[in-house]
């Protein structure tokens, strides 16, 4: 599809790899000329030092693989902003937004600069489902895992004047046809999934449910809005700002207890619907990257989540602190791909 | 054949004009207002063999099946390679506007035959500019002159990044300005080395826009 | 009158010294960023936004806005100079500007240029003060359905933008609607005409296609012509005469309207809302058929009308934090960067930010029009520069801003293949702006196809049973009505139908009479 389109109606930052803020950094790097010329080819270069230490040798890009407004851009800013008030980065940190595919155009992009310890990538399940589908050239065994940070859990909103009460409601009426429920990821993909699985567990038939899909949950709850689609799915924190206003309405939530920025929103489990679906999000690296630059990754990650700032952020925004290292986020996205393959098999989807 | 060409443009002109000669000759160089211009019958059988092509490639294309969608990706190129198809066809019995016009062989005199304006604002248009020349280019025929262009094009992009780009934009700004007919030869040499050298120190340190830096050391 | 008061307090934190110094440097700085091909508005907000970061949120909205204002300005400048247009918006813009420019008539492009875009931004920010709460509702009220139609409504500017050969212009529409297909398809993840070039999965990029087929064949074009009858050196008098300002004045006010609804609109944008006005005006004016050939009202119609929707745009960014157009999504950044949350909490929690960021956008349009009205001269100047020299300095920009944007020599190689397409299109009087208009209409129209044919469960008729999918429908009916009158009477009388062969590369060839 054009690349405009998606510049146009959402962002892309055009020059990857490009701030350079501090005349001292432009200094190094301009002394450095293959570096440059190197990081121009997308290849790996070494800034790491002779006791096996590594830091980044100029800007950390960290592409969003969704438009502006959605759950893996405010993680991708957040994180960028704090890495850079906090001071935790030498560097600037800068944001890339790569949307389209259910995430799948972003993945290209990173794996394309496979050995560049510069460019990360937010994450979350859809690097399983994605792939799964069949829709992706490219699965979580193509990157470094770093660290898996803070989870999110979804919600599902139906205009403020619809009839629609609980999820028993919505549950009826998308089981039956002709109900449309949008979301911000492909078909097969996390908001999909977390729909279809929901109304298998509360009984209803999931495979009638008519499932939209639009470029990030902000334009899904737009639509919603409109009222072109009757329901919509999207992360909690994407719907917090439509939810204060009193847009919106939340018949569920998919978290296992409440989850406390929007706690009067039942969860699935409290209305008998057996199901409960997090969206962790977390932090990846292109592939071959050198362990002492992966550790540096996990001690910037788990320093940053100590940070006072972070836990205000991430209240705000609904999140529940999660971290793991690389290793054990590599274990942790292998057994989950085993759970979403039994549940896409389950719902039909697979 | 465009390497050398292109590493000494019109480096002997006369060297230039003898392979010409020898390769165009059947065909004497034509009016630049005829070079690259196709009868509508050309030009209907060409894009309708892009139609069938793309054709061929969209009926390839694999249908959605995981959940039921109303069109296919593949429903609107099949549908836009056929209104391809139908227009290439539409084109092909066009009437061609070079059989109204007497096709004179290689009279260089204005296309809109029966018009007459073109030609003295063009007359006017040659002596106006003075020093620099009305001429760009050193070959006759146009084709070939058009062809020489985007092949020095291609050997800058090539050696943009190998060369980095300081060298390789003071290379084709010397070389394409010292062969379009440009005769102040210390002004293009002061813009082929300020310029590319200007332009990467704004980009590279100034914004940011980190351009090829080639084997230089900055 | 809150909202007066409040645009007052907005404007008293705007016109600080140091803000309005901010604003200076802002403008400054996007008008010599925006003036390179490939680096528009976007870019050029993007690059300043490091140096924003450090400042304080409103001095540094207000600094972006004038690099905003700053940048758009700059598009337009390379548009009508070069006919390299650097941002999808000003496209439109080249289709007169660049012929005024050849003829000699470029210090007048960039006047008009200047004030009708300044009256867009200003009718934008009325319109914005005067019914923002109730615009959100506007805004929403598209959904894909809509989206359809609008996207409809915009190709059928292919008839009018086509010129004389309405198969050749529709040719050219239905490449450019292929073009827009490359890549991976955003509905089903199915990968479409990429030939397994991972370089193609994220489609082709506008940018290289714009500057191709524009600025590279213009180059070519200039070559094959040795050089004559290109633009003419030495510029007239940006002064425009009251008789000009008169004329120019109706469809400045028209465009501004509606760009700024078209803007209002998330999925719509400046592009779409310039193409609109260029293709409304062209029908309205009584000398429409002299659009693409320097029509002063050409130039005027979309710089109003981008204008406009870039204000327009921040109706959907403030109140619903769905950013309208690439530029208000590069915006939405910097304001979360700095740690403001747009969305429809904004006004009732953050008024100041809203209306210090609404009155700064129109200082930033006041101090541009103010510094750049005598620099005008200063920038024409570029055509004085002898074409053996300009020819290759015009390629060099274009490969800069090109690989500025995506570091792909891959991408260079597009842009040359572009280019001798362009070219060769010119030559064979294929007309390059219904390329462009199906390049960036057709994947928008084919996504809100599919998914408003998904919501409605593959019933078609939701196109015509939605009031306002109806409406927009019936007006794309109407307006392509005159055309198919005048071919169906051109076929019975095939004399006048059939003009001068080279309709449009002639009315070039003829464009630069000498002055004087």
């Amino acid at each position: 599809m054009l690349r405009v389109t998606k510049t146009h109606v959402s962002p892309s930052v055009p020059a990857p790899g490009a701030f350079r803020r501090l005349p001292g950094v432009r200094a190094a790097a301009a002394g450095a000329a293959l570096p440059l010329l190197l990081a121009a080819c997308g290849t790996a270069e070494g800034g790491t030092a002779e006791d096996g230490t590594w830091t980044p040798t100029k800007p950390i890009e960290i592409t969003a693989p969704a438009a502006t407004g959605g759950g893996w851009d405010t993680l991708a800013r957040t994180s960028a902003r704090l890495l850079e008030e906090e001071e935790l980065v030498d560097q600037s940190v800068q944001v890339v937004n790569k949307p389209g595919a259910g995430g799948a155009i972003g993945w290209a992009y990173v794996a394309g600069h496979a050995g560049d310890p510069h460019k990360l990538f937010v994450t979350s399940p859809p690097i399983l489902l994605v792939p799964m589908a069949g829709d992706s050239d490219h699965d979580h065994d193509d990157f470094t895992p770093i660290a898996r940070l803070a989870t999110d859990y979804m919600v599902y909103l139906v205009a403020a004047d619809s009839p629609v009460e609980t999820f028993e409601d919505l549950a009826a009426e998308a089981g039956s046809g002709g109900y449309s429920v949008g979301g911000g990821s492909g078909p097969g993909s996390m908001d999909h999934v977390a729909l279809a699985g929901a109304l298998e567990a509360s009984g209803a038939d999931a495979t009638r449910a008519n499932y939209i899909p639009f470029d990030g949950g902000g334009e899904a709850m737009t639509a919603l809005l409109g009222g072109h689609v009757d329901a919509a799915v999207v992360g909690v924190g994407e719907a917090l700002g439509m939810l204060e206003s009193g847009d919106m309405r939340a018949v569920a939530v998919s978290s296992p207890e409440r989850v406390d920025a929007v706690a009067d929103v039942p969860t699935l489990v409290e209305q008998d619907v057996d199901f409960t679906f997090d969206i962790w999000r977390g932090v990846m690296a292109p592939a071959d990257l050198e362990e002492a630059q992966v550790a540096y990754y996990e001690e910037l990650f788990a320093d940053l989540m100590e940070t006072r700032a972070w836990q205000e952020e991430s209240a705000r925004l609904g999140w529940t602190d999660a971290y793991l290292d690389s290793e054990e986020f590599g274990a942790f996205l292998d057994d989950t791909r085993e759970e979403f393959s039994a549940i896409l098999t389950e719902v039909g989807l697979q | 054949m465009s390497g050398p060409t292109t590493e000494h443009p019109g480096g002997a002109p006369s060297g230039g004009s003898a392979r010409r000669a020898r390769r165009w000759n059947p065909l004497s160089p034509v009016a630049p207002e005829r070079a690259f211009r196709f009868s509508p019958r050309t030009l209907g059988v060409a894009i309708g063999l892009f139609a069938l092509g793309y054709l061929a490639l969209a009926f390839q294309m694999p249908d959605y099946t995981a959940v039921s969608v109303p069109v296919q990706p593949s429903t609107l190129p099949r549908w836009l390679g056929v209104a391809l198809l139908i227009l290439a066809v539409l084109l092909f019995f066009q009437r061609a506007p070079e059989e109204e016009a007497p096709a004179g062989p290689a009279a260089g005199t204005a296309p809109g035959s029966g018009d007459a304006s073109p030609a003295p604002s063009e007359a006017a248009d040659g002596g106006a500019p003075g020093e620099e020349g009305a001429r760009l280019g050193r070959l006759e025929d146009p084709r070939l002159e058009t062809g020489l262009f985007v092949a020095a094009l291609c050997v800058y992009v090539a050696l943009f990044e190998p060369l980095g780009f300081v060298l390789s934009t003071a290379l084709y700004l010397g070389s394409m300005t010292w062969y379009l007919g440009y005769r102040r030869h210390l002004a293009t040499a002061a813009v082929a080395l300020g310029l590319p050298f200007a332009l990467y120190a704004g980009m590279t340190w100034g914004l940011g826009v980190v351009l090829p830096s080639g084997p230089l050391p900055f | 009158m809150g909202m007066l008061d409040q645009l007052l307090h907005g404007f008293s934190i705007a016109l600080t010294p140091q803000n309005l110094l901010f604003v200076f440097v802002g403008v400054l700085a996007g008008t010599i960023i925006g003036i390179l091909p490939g680096l528009g508005p976007m870019s050029a907000i993007a690059l300043m936004i490091p140096i924003a970061y450090g400042m304080e949120p409103t001095s540094a909205i207000i600094m972006l806005a004038g690099v905003y204002y700053g940048a758009i300005f700059g598009g337009s400048t390379s548009s009508i100079l070069l006919n390299a247009p650097g941002v999808a918006g000003t496209v439109a813009t080249s289709f007169d500007g660049y012929p005024m420019a050849l003829r000699g008539k470029a210090g007048k492009a960039l006047a008009i240029a200047a004030i009708s875009s300044f009256v867009g931004g200003t009718i934008g920010v009325v319109g914005l003060m005067a019914i923002a709460p109730s615009l959100a509702s506007f805004a929403v009220s598209f959904g894909p359905t809509e989206y359809f139609a609008l996207m409809v409504l915009g190709l059928t500017a292919v008839v009018s933008l086509g010129g004389r050969n309405l198969v050749k212009g529709l040719v050219a529409a239905v490449i450019g609607v292929m073009v827009a297909l490359v890549g991976i398809d955003s509905q089903t993840a199915i990968v479409r005409f990429t030939f397994d070039l991972p370089e193609l999965y994220e489609g082709v990029e506008f940018l290289i296609v714009a500057l191709g087929v524009f600025a590279l064949a213009e180059v070519l074009v200039m070559l094959n012509r040795r050089g004559r009858g290109g633009a003419r050196g030495g510029v007239t008098s940006l002064r425009l005469s009251g008789g000009e300002l008169r004329r120019i004045t109706p469809p400045t006010l028209r465009s501004s309207v509606l760009g700024f609804f078209t803007g209002v609109l998330p999925g719509a944008g400046a592009t779409v809302a310039s193409f609109l006005s260029y293709s409304m005006e062209k029908k309205l004016a009584r000398d429409g058929d002299t659009f693409g050939q320097g029509n002063p009202k050409g130039v005027a119609a979309p710089e109003a009308a981008n204008n406009a929707a870039a204000v327009g745009s921040f109706v959907p960014l403030m109140t619903l934090g769905v950013p309208g157009s690439g530029t208000t999504a590069i915006l939405l950044g910097a304001l979360l960067v700095l740690g403001v949350q747009p969305g429809p909490m904004m006004l009732t929690d953050n008024p100041d930010m809203f209306w210090g960021v609404v009155a700064s956008m129109y200082v930033g349009s006041l101090v541009l029009l103010i510094l750049n009205l005598p620099l005008i001269p200063v920038f024409a100047k570029v055509l004085n520069t002898p074409k053996a020299v300009l020819v290759p300095l015009v390629v060099v920009f274009c490969v800069v801003g090109v690989y500025g944007l995506s570091f792909s020599v891959f991408d260079l190689g597009l842009l040359a293949a572009f280019g001798a397409i362009g070219f060769l299109m010119r030559r064979n009087d294929f007309p390059a702006a219904p390329l462009i208009l199906g390049l960036i209409l057709g994947g928008l129209m084919e996504t809100s196809m599919r998914r408003a044919l998904q919501i409605s469960g593959g019933e078609w008729s939701v196109f015509v049973t939605e009031p306002i999918s109806a409406g927009l429908l019936a007006v794309a009916v109407l307006s392509l009505l005159p055309a198919v009158v005048r071919a169906l009477r051109g076929r019975r009388r095939p004399g006048p139908a059939a003009p001068a062969p080279a309709a449009e590369e002639e009315a070039r060839d003829r464009a630069p009479t000498p002055r004087g």
